[in-house]
């Protein structure tokens, strides 16, 4: 299927996160980025994977000081805490998002061009599920 | 009162009287177990190595248009896609798959610089050499008909440049890096060598005579040059000595020179940047 052509889908899940698969989660996070263009965001890259309890997907991404950032996410049903944390190449944290919930949001102005992991973990998933999708997009204005 | 005092007086003989025999503590394990660790820890257990170790790079390379964004935001009033050379690149070859991949990547690169100010007729052109492109490189049917789908709205006018753009960010930061291309894992590394190439010539080429370090932030990017690097050398690039993989490497290997340099970029090195990605780019 044409993943463009989920963008128009992706209306109806978006209000609903109860998603089965990374597709899903997907095609909801593209939609927050495509609302986000309203308000001058754009996208560098969209992606997804699948994470247990206490588990981490990691990305390396380069960020341009004068940019502004933003990681937007989707998770699939059964996710209770999702964290974004941002970490720079030495392990230190840069930000995190400081919310409780499936669907965190960062939003980061670096102060200097560099290299950085996002982190995307999965802090607590509820009770009898295993692993859940996570969709991470990585916008910028 | 009185009675607070007593009590407490009381307690205190109590405790004083130990028949002079040390009070034994508590008894205590001899190696107390370690607490168990929090369900939720706050924070998940990462170091710089594990970190390195495991990260994907689908992220890693900016996109053309936010090198743009940066570069206005770092006081270089120059508009990239007035830098654009033209180019007429054979997007049809079969045989060297390595060189259709970075010429796409310069395609796409180009397209989206100017999908704001090109005329319909140019970004047709530049949609039908990226079908091509992504076809001869094995991109799949989908990415193809969205494509196709984008050409035909803009050839109708039923598709704005704002949308336009949007599609084509989503096209060039989501959609391509996710293909397969048969299974060919450097293919989606050398696209965006291709458009990473034609972004380091066009901000070389925006750089102020009087302010050569003014796009540091955008030209030293050690990590964006080691990742095309190991794609790059990987077993199976071309070695024919005309094939575009080794020019490419020795201007990778050029760049990254400059990126690992502590002091600011000079006017001599940027020239050596514009001549670096000006031949790699010529040679395609």
């Amino acid at each position: 299927m044409n993943k463009l052509l989920l963008c128009g889908l992706a209306a109806c899940l978006y209000a609903s996160p109860a998603f089965a698969d990374e597709a899903e989660a997907e095609a909801c996070v593209r939609q927050k980025v495509w609302d986000g263009y309203s308000e001058g965001w754009s996208i560098r890259t969209l992606t997804s994977s699948t994470l247990a309890t206490g588990s981490t997907q990691n990305y390396l991404v380069t960020l341009y000081k004068g940019n502004e950032y933003q990681v937007q996410t989707c998770s699939g049903a059964g996710a209770k805490n999702i964290d974004i944390l941002l970490y720079d190449l030495n392990g230190q944290i840069k930000a995190r998002d400081d919310a409780e919930g499936p669907d965190p949001v960062l939003t980061y102005k670096p102060d200097a061009t560099a290299t950085y992991y996002i982190v995307a973990y999965a802090r607590e998933l509820n009770a009898g599920t295993d692993k859940v999708p996570v969709a991470v997009a990585l916008t910028y204005r | 009162m009185i009675r607070t005092w007593t009590l407490a007086a009381a307690l205190m003989m109590l405790a004083s009287c130990g028949g002079g025999e040390a009070e034994k503590p508590a008894e205590t394990p001899e190696t107390p177990e370690a607490p168990a660790p929090p369900a939720n820890p706050e924070l998940p257990a990462l170091d710089a190595a594990s970190l390195a170790a495991s990260a994907e790079s689908i992220a890693l390379v900016p996109s053309i248009v936010e090198t743009q964004k940066a570069l206005n935001a770092a006081g270089i009033e120059a508009t990239l896609a007035e830098k654009i050379v033209e180019r007429n690149f054979d997007l049809a070859s079969k045989e060297d798959l390595d060189r259709v991949a970075v010429r796409t990547g310069v395609i796409l690169a180009d397209m989206l610089l100017t999908i704001k100010t090109a005329e319909d007729a140019e970004l047709i052109a530049k949609l039908d050499g990226l079908n091509t492109g992504l076809s001869q490189l094995g991109g799949g049917a989908d990415i193809q008909s969205t494509i196709s789908d984008m050409k035909e709205r803009l050839g109708v006018k039923a598709l704005t440049r704002d949308e336009m753009l949007q599609e084509a960010d989503e096209l060039s930061g989501a959609l391509i890096p996710e293909l397969e291309f048969n299974g060919r894992k450097r293919t989606v590394p050398l696209i965006q060598a291709g458009s990473w190439l034609e972004g380091a010539n066009l901000v070389a080429k925006s750089v102020p005579d009087d302010n050569p370090s003014a796009a540091d932030g955008m030209l030293k990017q050690p990590a964006v040059v080691d990742y095309f690097i190991k794609y790059v050398k990987e077993e199976g690039s071309d070695k024919a000595p005309d094939g575009v993989g080794e020019k490419l490497l020795e201007s990778l290997n050029t760049l990254k020179g400059l990126c690992d340099k502590a002091e600011p970029l000079t006017k001599e090195d940027i020239a050596t940047i514009i001549k670096t990605t000006d031949d790699v780019l010529a040679l395609l």
